[in-house]
């Protein structure tokens, strides 16, 4: 039995050492999210836990959000092999700047993009080169320290001197012509406090396969967001074929048609009772 | 006295057979939750800013997108400490650039269940949970494993 046992918990631990390694490895890798930066929302390209390049505006139909997808996937792709700090650059292209990784184009910087950064779209792309080669802790050609310093973009903070940019689309944007960018995407209104401490239960309603279940959800925020809040609406949600998600939307009207967000309010807690089983 | 000990012989080895079984299946069930937190893990990881863009999509497109910033964090659960799910946390962006996952505290009554959901600045599931203040949860993800 022991030989027995041996040979599957020797498996067993190669497979978890070999997940943990790949874990750990892409945890220095490039991602993407969405935030919210001066009341507006914005994407972000990130570098292991340094934000090295912020989208706020849209292009050539693709939302920020979108923009920061393709702009790490290209970064991921040119960072899987060696990066030397020269091969980060920074450069002109027919519709403004560029930056460049192994002479695989990054991210292109629009006047649209560094406009909603107070920025040129030259300034721009150097700061984002800059922020790239810190991330990957390169050193900084030498023109950037006769410059101002970069700047990480910190999240919650502005973007200082000025980053803005622009990547453009996938296909055709690849070649450096590009799409013309949109407008900015719109900005968020008030700044929102999350940090209330108020509470309440209030009712959730959801339906699954099981059985019809009523549930509660114990809400959170400021006190003035919570007494607006009647309920939570759960939105199921297939995650391709990997994950089941429910989504908790705090709302001030209960109907199936249309969510009124409570926004500057989360979910805390939940609870549900299966009342039928079919 | 021969049949006396070819049934004690039978029954020793048949009581044997019975542990070994026992230990093999209890042993099985160790290694697939094992296997399952590292799966979890591993998922988390890799899946965490597609998840949270695909919540954020999702949610825009219904016209319920939040206004703060998200983030993917693991979900572990008091006590284990083992990963087993993963939850979309919410708040201001200072506070969630903090947040290393979700501290899950559930219990049971009846034929219903209670879900504690604790977003953390630490990712070790041990003592009492420590609130990340200004942060709560907007989506959990059940992971397929």
């Amino acid at each position: 039995m022991g030989k027995r046992l041996r040979v599957p918990l020797i498996v067993g631990l190669g497979l978890l050492a070999a997940l943990f390694a790949a874990a750990t490895l892409s945890t220095a890798a490039v991602s993407f999210r969405s935030a919210e930066r001066d009341d507006a929302r914005v994407a972000e390209v990130l570098i292991g836990d340094r934000v090295v390049i912020v989208l706020r505006t849209s292009a050539g139909g693709y939302t920020p959000l979108e923009r920061a997808e393709i702009v790490a996937n290209r970064l991921r792709s040119a960072l899987s092999e060696e990066v030397a700090a020269e091969d980060v650059q920074a450069r002109p292209i027919p519709s403004g700047h560029g930056v460049f990784a192994a002479n695989r184009l990054i991210v292109a910087v629009y006047g649209s993009e560094a406009a909603a950064h107070e920025a040129s779209p030259e300034s721009l792309a150097k700061l984002w080169r800059d922020n790239i080669l810190l991330a990957l802790s390169l050193p900084l050609p030498e023109e950037a320290s006769e410059e101002e310093p970069p700047v990480e973009e910190a999240p919650g903070s502005g973007e200082a001197p000025a980053p803005g940019a622009a990547e453009q689309p996938e296909g055709p944007a690849s070649t450096g012509q590009a799409a013309a960018p949109e407008a900015a995407t719109a900005a968020e209104s008030t700044a929102l406090d999350w940090t209330g401490t108020a509470q309440k239960w209030v009712p959730i309603f959801s339906l699954e396969r099981e059985g019809v279940r009523i549930g509660f959800a114990q809400v959170a925020g400021p006190t003035s967001q919570v007494e607006k809040v009647k309920g939570v609406a759960q939105l199921r949600l297939d995650f391709q074929r990997i994950g089941r998600i429910y989504a908790y939307i705090p709302v001030s009207t209960i109907s199936v048609r249309k969510l009124d967000r409570v926004q500057g309010v989360s979910v805390w807690a939940l609870a549900d009772v299966k009342v039928l089983n079919f | 006295m021969t049949k006396v000990r070819l049934v004690a012989g039978i029954l020793v080895m048949l009581g044997l057979l019975g542990f070994g079984w026992a230990a093999t299946k209890a042993y099985a069930i160790d290694l697939g939750d094992v296997l399952k937190v590292g799966g979890v893990a591993f998922l988390v990881t890799q899946y965490d800013d597609q998840i949270d863009s695909f919540i954020t999509s999702a949610l825009g497109e219904r016209e319920a997108a939040v206004r703060g910033a998200t983030k993917v964090v693991p979900i572990l659960s008091l006590g284990g400490g083992g990963y087993i799910g993963a939850a979309q946390v919410v708040g201001n962006p200072e506070n969630v650039a903090r947040v290393k996952a979700v501290i899950q505290v559930e219990g049971r009554f009846g034929s219903g269940r209670a879900q504690l959901l604790v977003p953390t600045t630490t990712d070790r599931a041990t003592g009492s949970p420590d609130r990340a203040k200004g942060v709560g949860v907007s989506a959990v993800i059940e992971f397929r494993i």
